[in-house]
């Protein structure tokens, strides 16, 4: 178990296999980072695996709305994966456009599933032949995705001094002409309610 | 040790599995709000008699936003949220935070502060795992060894109410340094707790980790193989515990942890005993990095000298004039880290953590993005737990020590 390839050499490894994909590498921070056309993700990831970084540790989005200076797509999902010893480490990132969706690595690490669950709930990124794309964190009748740079701060209901009450859900739906749901502050009316994602599978879990 | 590598039992087939209804499975819902489940966390268990079927968790009871919050802090507040996410080795998050800012910075951390840092992660980490002690044995049906363990921790728990002021949620280290030094008796005291702590050690190991009857109870229950561990991307003293040798405190040294001798210890068996094991080991690691940090202790400044970094010492702030304007600078606006993503891996008690921070230039960062090691752990209780006992899954959810403030975030 103490045996393991010298430093780097993995990671040079997973990055010949990932430049012949079609990936950019950049390099800053003392961290690798390649972008990869998202066709090859799956394969990318896989290549990775193979060539010695055999674990995923994290996957997460990243919203460039308001990045000042930010051309190209607005998201892009980062996929963090290093080797057995810890000592090499890539961060294979794949570029997407708003309402784009992304192939799952489920098949690659199972692990990927909880990860892919929580950056789906955070930023709204659809994972295609994910088995069980729900929402990991956020309470079912949550309307939208938080770690969206759209998404509004503040949602405290606040009573004003001179007795002007503002309900941030209604205050929103003003702003944005959509329905404000019922996701005020009474905790007893979320019951029945659904996301927009629709209705979703008893999985044994669905809150509620 | 048995000798023959233990294996969960075959699960029922798939097809079984309830749907209509059926009275050959029963479905239990386990929390959120129980103690067994070591904070919110709900499980979702179909069992066939006393044999788990599935498991799900259900996690986001304790999700807060700490990740936005920061985003719409200063750098400065960061560390404010940072110890909150994991409440039993908060220095651990502190450190993972300040270090990824500092390298965004690139802060020159003085030799001081970092032996500091050092010395109370590590107490920190011995803290944490007492209570996994404690909680562990508590839900196997020993109480004793949780008022032993707390006993202990109250010294570490003094240590830390001397230094920061407070005994969680400590916030003192800060991007290039620390709050402020150590106080005169800050030595005395971690010497006086380390030599007491290894006597408790071996009372430890001789009334609990050593007992036969924690052997029978633990030994080839709900394995995780190595395979799983890679595959569930399993990290910390619960990866060691299915023979992964990974430690970033060995393999991506911060903080000076290059310059202290302690071994990486493993175990190949995957099972409870082995999680508790490792721990037990861990902590006898962490004793001798403390005892080295202090030896190598020596008086020096504990911030960056840097002015656009650190705040200048009070007694300037009376006769220079540059040192009101850096001062005026760095609490009206803050740090302006250049443009950038950072990611600096840590080793907490839990497994691998690490701030992935993109800055805009700005004096708030664009994205915090924290890869807290709970969250991926909890995923091996599934594959573990299946095919198991019911009353067996309850230990295995506190043999991977989970944080639930850690998972959610």
């Amino acid at each position: 178990m103490t045996e393991h390839a010298p430093v780097g050499a993995l990671k040079a490894r997973a990055l010949e296999a990932l430049v012949e994909l079609g990936g950019v590498v950049t390099e800053a921070n003392d961290m690798t980072r390649v972008t990869v056309p998202k066709h090859a993700v799956v394969d990318a990831l896989r290549a990775c695996r193979t060539a010695g970084l055999e674990m995923l540790t994290d996957i997460f989005g990243i919203d460039y709305l308001t990045y000042p200076g930010h051309r190209g797509k607005r998201f892009a999902v980062v996929y963090n994966v290093h080797c057995l010893h810890g000592a090499d480490r890539l961060f294979v990132r794949v570029e997407l456009n708003d309402g784009e969706s992304v192939p799952s690595v489920t098949g690659v690490w199972r692990g990927a599933d909880f990860l892919e669950r929580e950056t789906f709930d955070m930023l709204g990124i659809e994972f295609e032949g994910h088995p069980n794309l729900r929402k990991l964190l956020t309470p079912e009748d949550l309307e939208g995705h938080p770690h969206r740079k759209d998404f509004p701060l503040g949602e405290t209901p606040t009573l004003f001094n001179d007795g002007r009450f503002l309900d941030p859900a209604a205050f929103r739906a003003g702003l944005t002409g959509k329905n404000p749901g019922l996701t005020g502050w009474k905790g007893g009316a979320r019951h029945g309610v659904t996301s927009e994602q629709g209705s979703l599978p008893d999985e044994g879990g669905a809150r509620g | 040790m048995s000798a023959a590598k233990p294996v969960n039992p075959a699960p029922p087939a798939e097809a079984e599995l309830p749907g209509s209804f059926s009275t050959r499975f029963m479905r239990i819902n386990v929390g959120p709000q129980h103690p067994s489940t070591h904070g919110v966390l709900r499980l979702v268990v179909d069992l066939d008699g006393e044999q788990i079927v599935s498991l799900k968790p259900q996690v986001g009871y304790l999700h807060t936003g700490f990740e936005k919050t920061m985003e719409n802090r200063t750098y400065q507040q960061g560390v404010t949220y940072s110890n909150r996410m994991d409440y039993l080795h908060g220095f651990a998050h502190d450190l993972a935070y300040v270090l990824s800012v500092e390298k965004l910075l690139d802060a020159r951390v003085p030799v001081r502060a970092q032996r500091v840092r050092v010395i109370l992660n590590e107490l920190n980490r011995l803290a944490s795992h007492l209570v996994f002690f404690g909680t562990t044995m508590l839900d196997m049906g020993a109480l004793t060894p949780y008022f032993y363990c707390m006993r202990e921790r109250e010294g570490l728990m003094d240590i830390f109410e001397a230094v920061s002021g407070v005994r969680m949620n400590y916030g003192y280290f800060r991007v290039g340094g620390l709050y402020q030094d150590v106080p005169e008796h800050f030595e005395p005291m971690v010497r006086k707790w380390l030599e007491a702590f290894p006597r408790y050690l071996d009372e430890y190991f001789n009334l609990f980790i050593g007992n036969s009857i924690l052997m029978a109870r633990t030994q080839g229950v709900a394995v995780v193989t190595r395979e799983m561990a890679i595959d569930y991307a399993l990290t910390g003293p619960s990866a060691r515990a299915s023979g992964l040798a990974l430690d970033f405190r060995k393999s991506a040294p911060y903080s000076g942890y290059e310059d202290y001798v302690f071994d990486v210890r493993t175990h190949e068996d995957g099972d409870i005993y082995a999680r508790i094991l490792v721990r037990y080991e861990e902590m006898i690691e962490s004793c001798r990095i403390v005892s080295q940090a202090l030896d190598m202790l020596e008086p020096g400044p504990v911030k960056d000298p840097d002015r656009r970094i650190s705040l200048p010492p009070r007694h300037e702030l009376e006769n220079s004039m540059e040192a009101v304007i850096f001062h005026f600078k760095l609490v009206t606006e803050g740090l302006h880290p250049p443009k950038g993503e950072v990611y600096v891996p840590t080793e907490s008690a839990r497994g691998e953590l690490g701030y992935y921070i993109i800055s805009d230039g700005g004096s708030m960062p664009y994205r915090v993005k924290v890869k807290a090691p709970s969250l991926a752990n909890l995923q091996s209780l599934e594959p573990s737990s299946i095919g198991g006992l019911f009353a067996d899954m309850v230990i295995n959810i506190a043999s991977f020590d989970p944080v639930l403030g850690d998972v959610d975030k």
